[in-house]
């Protein structure tokens, strides 16, 4: 991947601060951010707990906005852009896994997956039925697609989430630790799966805690306590 | 396929049967409620529209000396005359199957007439033959007599004839026989003429051309029919007007589907506060899966589509289950009104608007109240929406920390979950609140109405009267009646009819002029404005204030004009009565003598020795012959126990109706509170499960939620004692105008509130069972894994 493009970056970050009103003092969650992101780029955020990781996703998703400075998505500016814009674009350009799955309890795998397809319109039903199918096989949890979240395993959950979020083949994927709940195993064949999307050209954003998941990203962007702590490295 | 989202949606709903149940339940009673009443209102629209004004009623009777063919046809020459026809009411007593029954015999010139007073036989043969009587349908059961017996009728102390039922005809421009207690009946001159009466035609009746004319319009031209009478030869000696296109009942019933059309809207708005705080508690939990709907791309408008799709299914499904059970119940509600219209249902059916309107209400409401929640969860962020659980007590938490003295721990926990959603608490409690109004407010409008029979009848100390046919002389009368053992005392008044001279010349309609001797013992008003009649006083009058509704101009201190026998005098109005729906009005016998120019007596007062209804009867038989050897005819005679009852009855009819619907509206009161305290179980789910791991036993957990229950209950009784004030008032006030007034207590009655409150706790106790039940049964791991 090339880190210096003559483009202008697809995710762009200018002085963003996220600040939350608190009974005493407001808090600041973010502080100062400046960061661009390139098309095809694979950014793992790292940073401990509470440092403002799940914070930055939420504003990239366009799901919550910046308290101030700019985040300008391919063009779009999402603090300009009013919720129902926000909503329709992050339909089609967005995957979002939670850090808490956050599937539909009364669904199951496979209709969770379908879910954003129905919702963006995409495709034919019985279209948005193969692709969930398939999206859970690559997954490597097909086999799970007609049980109801309660009673799936965390990893099991996070997976449906991972496929949820790819259902609408978004260029942007932003995933709050996917990881997190697998074994070593089926982490290596899900980050080999979105490596491979990478390649393909996706974008992914993806927090972490794995020095197996870093290892994979083309660069790392370091949080604490709501600031970018660390020079951006170039990996690959 | 049914695509995804819709499946979610169908899924919630089956999780939450209970919840979905309720709304459903809600919505069927408060259809059910609101229906039935809206339909039996239009159909009595309906059917009055149908029947009474189809039927052409009378505009305007005139008592004439002599009627003949000439004069109709030259009346019917009259431009703004449609109609004419004439007739003869003869009064008489009917003997059937051992009941007597006071009977007015009607003869008409023209039995089949459509374009006036149409008459509608429902039975046997029309028009009467000679010798045979037709009844009205209203007075059969009251009359005790049947299709194809024979009756007897008699006239005064005529010979009893025995005349055969030949057939059932309806007047609709009656009251019932059975309301205003006297029968009706059709025969032919030819036959009054077998019963000692006179056979010829002694009124006139006409129908105006223009019938969007006022009674006063109506009273002109009645006037000029009188003056072409007049020019004919002939002589009026009264006129009556009856309130253009209006039943005589149609007061009576305007303020039955008044109070009715209010309670119809109340019970709506107590469903719709129900249906709001259970379909907001539905998605109380769902605001987070909202967000994570927004999060994945589904927009205000996909998201508001599903719920609102939700919400009609459940208020189409609550229609289809309501309406036909509002229809199957508004139509035997409706023919009982019509009953008291003395109009028949027939085959009326409900209008289609009614079942669209109601349609409409039953979609509507769901979809309005589940916008509320919907909306409020569409608006907020989608990170936000995620960050709510659902089950997070929001606000009130602070309330739990003010430590009541003396009240134990679980007491205080129950009142401060009472207190945690303050605005569901609070829909809860007006729910219910205002089902136990409505109850208060009947049961203080009912002892009302006691309070103002008694008041009412307080001045009757008779207990029976009887009227004198020819008249007779009072002190002769008194002093015969006095001889039958069993009579305590006698009192003879002198009365007469008289009539208010208008402005324009015009004469009012009839109103009876009680003469009161100086010393009355048995019959004394009660005075509510001025002063009574007194020693020395001239010409003035105690009005009704029936009359005076009827008679604007009577108020107290007006000097009016009185046509009293066909003199004209002078009169001064000193004081207003309350003596039921009766127009009449007391003055001092000796001015009403003079007026008149008589002296003869024609009411006697008797009181009795007895309370026994048949010792009494036989009293009255006694004096009945001993006034007949004395040379004194007596009519008809009048029990005031009976007349009371009567009396008591119908007006008690309507406020037995708001009580029916008071319950109604504290069932659907216990159903939101059951409601209420199965969300508030449900969203406690996880603190219940720490309760148990802490050691609470079953019973502490099904009291906790009771005392909770209690607390709303408590809430809701103090609300309902202060609701009922407004609510009765009101209910009062509807009562008087129509009716008379009735007294209303400031509070109500204690022995009311304190039922009441029992009623409450046991409501309270019953609608909280299931929920403390479920409480109870919250299997542990379940408890802990809920989210
Ligand atoms: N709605 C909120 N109101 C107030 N403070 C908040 C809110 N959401 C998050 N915070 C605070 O912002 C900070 C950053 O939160 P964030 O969820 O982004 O952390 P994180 O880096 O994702 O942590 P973790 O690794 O534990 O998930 C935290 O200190 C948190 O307490
Ligand atoms: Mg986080």
């Amino acid at each position: 991947m090339n880190a210096i493009s003559v483009s202008a970056p697809l995710i762009a970050l200018d002085k963003v601060a996220k600040t939350y009103p608190g009974p005493a003092a407001d808090f600041h969650a973010l502080a100062d951010i400046d960061l661009d992101i390139q098309r095809g780029d694979f950014v793992a955020v790292v940073g401990a707990s509470g440092s403002g990781k799940s914070t930055l996703l939420n504003l990239l998703g366009g799901i919550d906005r910046a308290s101030s400075g700019r985040i300008v998505i391919n063009g779009r500016d999402l603090g300009s852009a009013s919720e129902r814009e926000l909503t329709a674009w992050r339909g089609r350009n967005v995957g979002i896994v939670f850090q808490f799955f956050q599937l539909l309890p009364t669904l199951t795998a496979l209709e969770n997956v379908m879910l954003p397809m129905d919702f963006a319109r995409l495709g034919s039903s019985r279209e948005r039925k193969q692709r969930a199918q398939l999206l859970l096989e690559r997954l490597q949890i097909a086999d799970q697609a007609d049980k109801l979240p309660s009673s799936l395993s965390g990893g099991q959950q996070q997976r449906v989430a991972v496929a949820r979020a790819l259902a609408n083949d978004p260029p942007i994927l932003l995933a709050d630790e996917p990881t997190g709940n697998l074994d070593s195993r089926t982490a290596d064949s899900l980050l080999d799966g979105l490596t491979e999307l990478v390649r393909d050209g996706l974008t992914l954003v993806m927090v972490t805690h794995e020095p197996r998941a870093m290892a994979r990203a083309s660069r790392a962007v370091s949080l604490a306590d709501g600031r970018i702590v660390q020079p951006e490295r170039n990996h690959a | 396929m049914l695509s995804p989202r819709w499946r979610k949606m169908l899924r919630d709903a089956s999780q939450h049967k209970s919840r979905t149940a309720l709304v459903v339940v809600a919505l069927v009673v408060g259809l059910i409620g609101a229906g039935a009443l809206l339909a039996s209102w239009a159909l009595v629209r309906q059917v009055t529209a149908q029947t009474f004004i189809a039927s052409r009623p009378v505009s305007a009777t005139l008592r004439v000396e002599r009627v003949d063919d000439a004069l109709l046809a030259s009346l019917r020459q009259m431009p703004q005359v449609a109609a004419v026809r004439a007739r003869r009411v003869v009064y008489a007593g009917l003997d059937a199957n051992g009941r007597r029954t006071r009977v007015q015999l009607f003869a008409l010139s023209d039995w089949q007439a459509r374009d006036i007073g149409q008459l509608r036989p429902e039975r046997g043969s029309w028009p009467p033959q000679d010798g045979e009587i037709v009844l009205e349908p209203s007075s059969l059961e009251f009359a005790g007599a049947q299709f194809g017996q024979s009756v007897q009728v008699t006239i005064d102390q005529g010979a009893s004839v025995t005349l055969p039922v030949s057939g059932i005809t309806r007047d609709v421009s009656l009251a019932p026989g059975w309301m205003d207690h006297i029968a009706t009946a059709f025969v032919t001159p030819a036959t009054l003429a077998r019963l000692g009466a006179p056979a010829d035609f002694n009124e006139i009746q006409f129908v105006v051309r223009d019938t969007t004319l006022d009674r006063d319009a109506v009273r002109r031209i009645a006037d000029e029919v009188r003056a072409r009478i007049e020019q004919e030869g002939g002589r009026v000696t009264n006129i009556v007007v009856p309130v253009p296109g209006e039943h005589v009942h149609a007061a009576q019933m305007d303020s039955l589907s008044l109070t009715q059309g209010a309670f119809a809207l109340m019970t709506l708005a107590v469903c719709a506060l129900l249906v709001v705080n259970l379909v907001a508690g539905m998605l109380a939990s769902q605001t987070r899966e909202i967000g994570v709907m927004k999060a994945l791309g589904a927009s205000a408008r996909q998201i508001g589509t599903l719920y609102a799709g939700f919400a009609l299914a459940l208020g189409l499904a609550s229609s289809l289950v309501a309406l036909p059970l509002a229809i199957a119940i508004a139509r035997p509600y409706a023919a009982m009104k019509l009953e008291m219209l003395n109009f028949p249902i027939g085959g009326a059916a409900v209008p289609w608007w009614v079942l669209l309107l109601l349609l409409a209400a039953g979609c509507v409401l769901p979809v309005a109240a589940a916008a509320i929640p919907v909306v409020r969860a569409c608006r907020l962020r989608a990170a936000d929406a995620l960050r709510d659980s659902g089950i997070v007590a929001d606000g009130g938490h602070l309330r739990r920390r003010f430590v009541l003295p003396g009240i134990s721990r679980p007491l205080q926990l129950s009142i401060g979950n009472a207190f945690r959603k303050p605005q569901r608490m609070l829909l809860t409690v007006l729910a219910l609140a205002a089902g136990g109004a409505v109850y208060l407010g009947a049961d203080s409008l009912r002892s009302g109405v006691r309070a103002s029979v008694t008041q009412l009848f307080a001045g009757s100390r008779y207990d029976v009267s009887l009227h004198l046919s020819d008249g007779a002389e009072a002190a002769r009368a008194e002093r015969a009646a006095l001889t039958v053992p069993g009579v305590i005392a006698a009192q003879a008044l002198v009365s007469a009819t008289g009539t208010v001279l208008h402005k324009d010349g015009l004469d009012g309609e009839r109103f009876a002029l009680v003469g009161l001797p100086p010393s009355s013992p048995l019959l004394a008003p009660l005075i509510q404005q001025g002063r009574g009649v007194a020693a020395g006083d001239g010409q003035v009058l105690v009005v009704s204030r029936s009359l005076l509704k009827d008679e604007p101009a009577l108020v107290l201190g007006a000097d009016v004009e009185l046509r009293v026998s066909d003199r004209l005098s002078r009169w001064r109005v000193i004081g207003v009565v309350d003596v039921g729906p009766q127009p009449l009005a007391y003055v001092p016998a000796a001015a009403l003598n003079a007026a008149r120019g008589s002296e003869l007596a024609s009411i006697l007062l008797l009181t009795l020795g007895t309370g026994d209804v048949a010792v009494q009867r036989e009293t009255i038989l006694r004096t009945r012959a001993v006034l007949a050897t004395a040379g004194i005819a007596v009519g008809r005679s009048e029990l005031v126990s009976e007349a009371r009852r009567v009396f008591e009855d119908h007006l008690l009819m309507v406020v037995q109706f708001l009580g029916v619907m008071g319950w109604a509206m504290i069932a659907i009161g216990a159903i939101g509170l059951a409601s209420t305290m199965s969300l508030g179980v449900l969203e406690r789910t996880r603190e219940i499960g720490v309760m148990r791991a802490l050691g609470a036993t079953d019973r502490a957990i099904a009291s906790l939620v009771q005392f909770e229950g209690l607390v709303v209950a408590g809430l809701a009784w103090m609300v309902s004692l202060l609701l009922s004030l407004p609510i009765g008032q009101l209910l009062a006030d509807a009562f008087g105008r129509v009716m008379f007034t009735v007294p209303m207590q400031p509070l109500p009655p204690a022995r009311a509130a304190l039922s009441w409150g029992l009623l409450l706790v046991l409501v309270s106790a019953i609608a909280c069972s299931w929920p403390a039940r479920r409480a109870v049964r919250l299997p542990a791991a379940r408890v802990l894994a809920y989210e």
